[in-house]
């Protein structure tokens, strides 16, 4: 049998599936539903893909919007660049703004109280990446991503860039603090 | 085993051809399915999700 030239009958379709051929494409059909269903499943048990809530916005209004809660809930400023720390309440929408290069402002949550972190680029793609927790998004110009995040355990931990966006990539990262609730 | 008809002889006989075994022996039609179903679940269905964001309040 050659793959080459035509079947030996006019109405091949009728020809009985040999069982190697039949075995072959069961094993890879499972392979397949494995696979289909390990996305649902991942995105529910995993931990780590968020179903996306995403919204239009421009670096001015987010800006505006990030500019609103510093004034309102700032508690002090920290390194050189003097990035102002903030502690807004729970339930709040909290914004953060990814830009060259720095992450702005500084956040200090309440543990297991719940927030709506909404992530903008002032500028071009950054990653936006939680670390030792290993929760990424992407950060966009032009698109305000929400997160519905609710900090479970309080200690400092690090937010890095980790989609590279410029010469200064390595150096955009910062803390965020979770406090035990007051 | 027999069968009403000799099978290994071609045959000019009018048993209709199944529509499965229509279509996969149809190449150019099947590199039109190869190419039309992915842009379609893919691409179009993508870019109908991003126009679709709504605006930020």
């Amino acid at each position: 049998m050659s793959a080459l030239s035509s079947p030996p009958d006019r109405v091949w379709w009728k020809q009985p599936l040999d069982r190697v051929e039949g075995t072959w494409i069961a094993i890879a059909f499972a392979w397949c539903l494995i696979m289909f269903f390990m996305m649902p499943y991942w995105h529910v048990y995993g931990k780590q893909n968020l179903s996306n809530e995403a919204y239009r916005t421009t670096p001015e209004m987010f800006q505006a919007k990030t500019q609103a809660m510093v004034d309102k809930f700032k508690v002090r400023e920290e390194t050189d660049q003097k990035v102002p720390v903030v502690a807004p309440p729970a339930g709040s929408d909290v914004y953060l703004i990814a830009r060259l290069w720095q992450w702005w402002p500084m956040l200090e949550l309440e543990e297991g109280k719940t927030y709506r972190l909404h992530l903008a680029s002032m500028d071009w793609l950054h990653g936006f990446s939680l670390q030792p927790e290993n929760i990424n998004i992407e950060v966009h110009p032009g698109y305000e991503h929400v997160m519905t995040m609710t900090p479970t355990k309080a200690g400092t931990y690090s937010i890095i860039c980790n989609e590279y966006c410029g010469i200064n990539h390595h150096t955009m990262a910062s803390r965020l603090y979770v406090v035990k609730a007051k | 085993m027999t069968t009403a008809q000799d099978r290994s002889l071609p045959d000019l006989d009018d048993e209709p051809v199944p529509a499965m075994q229509q279509i996969l022996d149809n190449p150019f039609l099947l590199l039109f399915v190869g190419i039309a179903l992915p842009t379609v679940l893919y691409i179009v269905w993508g870019v109908m999700e991003i126009v679709g964001i709504p605006i930020a309040k």
